[in-house]
């Protein structure tokens, strides 16, 4: 009887289906996509055009917004939204004329017009407390529709970049509906819900406790950007979801409850592992999206501490790094090196990595290397970095172009020896141990400063940079607290992990946005907080680039002047170094094929495929149902 | 009037005094720091990607002080702060202004209080329950086995027991959500098919603190029980021929549960801290990781408000603990 009661019990068991998230919600028209940035503290608030909000990635940018510009990341360009065409500006940059998409309507059914551009800007301008309430009042005098799609904005001083506070780049200045925010007395103290979109998906459902965001496909999906440009997106339902933890990712994805996320390298092997269905950006080594997301990771050093402030001891201590080694020891090799302040995506290493590979190669140290001016560029490392993945087990391609696009194009000499003699000539010695020694006779100690996040990709710098300059022969400690970026802002580190350099447009070869807050205009002493980040933290300026950085902003962002001035300023930053790029920011992100495939991966890149970027919505109708119910 | 004068009134009078202290560290604690929410805003906007102008940013800055109320010296904003928490106002949550503290809490609560309160009790009435028996008759078979599975829980970490449960019950045996408070599409109301959900739902979380707060009130209930056993009086009761049963439940089983009446009011007090490490296991809703964002993003306002509500809750419970104790404890009178 026992026995029978048992049997009984265990088929039970394994009768009861695998416990489903939803309810009444059919799985097989759902796309389920991970919250990579957590949960919402105000849930029921879709208000994200104030100053302090909520972060938009649970489907606001995503699904529910459509922005003026938007650029394109995975391919280069700038896609049309709302806009028709790419802003018109007169000659000298005082005036932009903005052509608005007909046929674009609100959710609920009134069509989106200049009047929703005139008025959202306005009421932007008046109200502090709305994003871009600073910004737009610094330059914007006046605006006016001219009819119901063209708006013209008069700008109080030349600026030939007054656009880009329209063009999405994870945020912009995105429309808003008049016929709403009209009635509503205080803007930054209303919570837009229900939401109205002018974007292809309207809100559905949301969670109390803040971890979901369920979002359902307009009717009328053809009468927004992305149904005009790409087609019908094809899930009726998708649900942002934040798993927040790690172990929670693998199993939800096991179980086929959760489509696409991202997780760390080894929550990405574990998925792997566990399902069949699971893939990540490419089908071989290194599988993960490596070299997608338009970020440079690296290292800054504090250019106004001694000895940081000497440019041999920041060249010493890069040539001190073996790369391959570095980017074993940060992310096994899955990682794509690169020697300038803007990533190797496919894009910038058409852009700016293959137009400057002859200037690299040329490039030369004050210094001499048996007789001879010492280049210090390494395109073999390319070769070596396959090469590392060959013996770790890993299949991977001959082909160098092929290479270059999964490791990266190159990196500077692994030269210890040329590192010794740059600081043998600073009055930096070793002692009977071998460790280095400051000129005063001091140890010489480097205070690596970074994130506590232990799988984010400046926290493995870290521990790459520390484990190398160790070997080199330095004493090393790396400092993770929970107030990095007090420390970052304040100039409190010998070396920290910020990103090198802020990120480019990731579409466009315009470098503006890379170099502006290196201008000595924004320059703070040590202890003073730095308005900006990037190699902004490292108080590293230089007349040069000021001027680079003033005639940039006279500049058409698309002319040939332009491009060449954006290569003159990654020159200068090459032979200064205030910081150093290493390599590009990975994205591990796990895609489950198990009801939802074609996502544009590797063999198919026809969109970028980052799920918490604004872009994701156009992705949307190239997916395609499995069937499986 | 003796028991108000000698009795309640220092307690009341040390509870208040608690509190004011409590609220006035955590007060001044966060804006010892070299951050400060202003920055912390600036870098979550300038780190999520959005460029904006330094010039602007510098602009930003100066609204961001002025909307958030941290203009002038740190003791203009305490006097400010005080002025408004009399009329029970913990003011805006500065990271996601102008959102009322108190409205975020509101949301939050009910989640880790109706979580917390079940588990801390079931545990605390099952645990000293078996920790007694066990304690009184250490030499039964049965107590040897409990003794054993309790030993073997007990010193496992909280965060490893959440994530064996969570494995276990939702990927080798998927018979339980992992994620969240109810399922993606339910209707909230009050009816059963709203309510098994939320059951489901909580099941893994309540039951990873039922199982590890019953292991720890067993151990403690076991000890002391055990010591109470070897007391004269209990030696003196046998050898009197009272019953048992009577020993057991009258002398022996009551004077145990005083320390842990104690440990019960502490516990329910600590509620309002939240359970953190729950709500990051099981994706669970709850306050305490509206806690940590608050401390990571320096939102004075809610570390505030989330914390006065802890001490309040501690202090409180201390304080009820000590007026009803001699209910208990016939030892302890207010003369």
């Amino acid at each position: 009887m026992k026995k029978k009661s048992a049997i009984l019990f265990s088929l039970l068991l394994m009768g009861v289906m695998i416990f489903s998230q939803l309810a009444n919600i059919p799985r097989s028209e759902t796309l389920i996509v991970d919250v990579p940035n957590g949960r919402a503290t105000t849930p029921a608030n879709f208000n994200i055009f104030k100053l302090v909000s909520n972060r938009p990635d649970r489907g606001l940018h995503q699904l529910m917004l459509e922005p003026l510009w938007m650029i394109d990341y995975m391919n280069g360009g700038v896609i049309n939204a709302l806009a028709a065409e790419e802003p018109i500006y007169n000659e000298d940059f005082t005036q932009m004329t903005l052509k608005l998409r007909k046929g674009c309507y609100w959710s609920d059914g009134v069509e989106i017009t200049a009047d929703d551009i005139v008025y959202g800007i306005e009421i932007t301008m008046k109200t502090p407390g709305l994003k871009y309430n600073e910004q737009l009042n610094l330059y914007l005098d006046k605006m006016y529709k001219t009819d119901d799609y063209t708006v013209v904005f008069e700008l109080k001083e030349p600026n030939s970049r007054f656009h880009s506070n329209f063009l999405d780049r994870w945020g912009a200045w995105r429309p808003f509906p008049k016929h709403i925010f009209e009635s509503v007395e205080d803007p930054v103290n209303f919570d837009y819900n229900p939401p109205i979109s002018s974007g292809p998906y309207i809100l559905k459902d949301f969670d109390q406790g803040g971890y979901w965001t369920l979002w359902e496909r307009r009717e009328d999906w053809e009468r927004t950007p992305t149904g005009m440009l790409f087609g019908e997106p094809k899930p009726k339902y998708v649900l942002y979801y934040a798993y927040q933890e790690e172990t929670n990712k693998v199993i939800s994805q096991s179980n086929h409850q959760l489509d696409i996320t991202e997780v760390t390298l080894e929550g990405f092997r574990a998925i792997i592992k566990r399902d069949p269905y699971a893939r990540g950006y490419r089908l071989e080594f290194p599988w993960i999206s490596n070299n997608i997301d338009p970020v440079m990771s690296g290292l800054n050093f504090n250019n106004e501490k001694y000895p940081y402030n000497i440019k041999d001891v920041r060249w010493a201590l890069t040539l001190a790094i073996d790369i391959v080694d570095y980017m074993g020891i940060a992310f096994d090799g899955t990682t794509v090196m690169g020697v300038l302040h803007v990533p190797p995506t496919p894009y910038y290493q058409k852009v700016y990595y293959g137009s400057m590979e002859d200037w690299l190669k040329n490039l030369t140290l004050d210094i001499e290397v048996n007789g001879q001016p010492f280049k210090p560029y390494d395109p073999s490392a390319t070769l070596r970095a396959a090469q590392y993945a060959r013996e770790r087990g890993y299949e991977v391609p001959n082909d160098i172009d092929q290479l270059k696009e999964m490791f990266g194009p190159g990196w500077w000499k692994y030269a210890p020896d040329v590192a010794e003699q740059l600081l043998t000539r600073n009055g930096f010695k070793r002692d009977k141990n071998g460790k280095w020694l400051l000129p005063d006779g001091n140890p010489w100690k480097i205070n690596i400063v970074t994130t506590p996040v232990a799988t984010h990709p400046q926290h493995r710098n870290a521990l790459a940079a520390a484990q190398q300059w160790r070997n080199f022969g330095i004493e090393v400690s790396v400092n993770s607290s929970e107030s990095y970026s007090d420390a970052y802002h304040l100039g409190n580190f010998d070396v920290c992990t910020s990103w090198p350099a802020t990120e480019p447009w990731g579409g466009h070869p315009d470098l503006y946005r890379v170099f502006e807050t290196l201008h000595s205009d924004y320059y703070r002493p040590l202890g003073e907080y730095v308005s900006v980040g990037g190699a902004a933290y490292g108080r590293w300026t230089d007349p040069r680039m000021d001027k680079i950085i003033e005639e940039m902003r006279e500049l058409d962002w698309s002319s040939q002047r332009n491009l060449e001035l954006g290569m003159k300023g990654l020159k200068i930053l090459i032979e200064e170094l205030p910081s150093l790029p290493t390599f590009s920011g990975p994205k591990p992100t796990s895609y489950d094929e198990y009801y939802w495939t074609n996502y544009p991966l590797a063999e198919n890149p026809y969109g970028g495929p980052l799920i918490s970027w604004p872009n994701f919505k156009y992705i949307l109708p190239f997916l395609e149902q499995t069937g499986r119910k | 009037m003796l028991f108000i004068k000698r009795y309640l009134l220092p307690r009341i009078v040390q509870f208040l005094v608690v509190i004011f202290v409590g609220i006035t560290i955590v007060f001044f604690i966060p804006r010892l720091s070299s951050s400060n929410p202003v920055e912390q805003v600036i870098y979550q906007i300038t780190a999520q990607g959005t460029f904006l102008d330094p010039a602007a940013i510098d602009l930003i800055r100066q609204s961001l002080t002025e909307m958030y109320g941290l203009e002038g010296g740190i003791f203009q904003q305490y006097f400010a702060f005080w002025g408004r928490l009399i009329k029970g106002d913990f003011g805006p949550s500065l990271l996601n202004f102008p959102v009322p503290v108190m409205d975020l809490i509101i949301a939050s609560l009910p989640w880790t209080v109706g979580l917390l309160i079940i588990t801390t009790v079931i545990a605390w009435i099952v645990g000293n329950i078996l920790g007694a028996l066990a304690g009184y008759f250490k030499n039964k078979a049965w107590v040897k086995t409990l003794e054993n599975i309790v030993m073997i829980i007990r010193p496992m970490p909280y965060y490893i027991f959440a994530l064996l449960l969570l494995i276990l019950f939702t990927y080798l045996l998927p018979i339980f959500p992992s994620v969240g408070g109810y399922s993606v599409g339910r209707q909230i109301g009050f009816n059963w098919v709203f309510i098994s959900d939320l059951l489901m739902h909580s099941f893994l979380p309540a039951m990873s603190l039922i199982i590890l707060g019953i292991a720890s009130n067993f151990m403690t209930m076991r000890l002391i029980v055990s010591n109470i056993v070897a007391e004269d009086y209990v030696i003196y009761a046998k050898a009197g021929g009272l019953k048992e049963r009577k020993i057991a439940f009258k002398y022996v089983f009551r004077n145990g549960l005083l320390p842990q009446i104690t440990g019960l009011a502490l516990s329910l007090g600590q509620i309002f801290g939240g359970a953190l490490v729950t709500e990051i296991v099981f994706s669970y809703p709850g306050i305490g990781m509206l806690l940590k964002g608050a401390i990571s993003s320096r939102d004075y306002n809610l570390i505030i408000g989330i914390v006065s509500l802890s001490v309040i809750g501690i202090a409180g419970a201390t304080l009820i603990i000590d007026l009803i104790y001699p209910l208990f404890d016939p030892r302890i009178r207010y003369r």
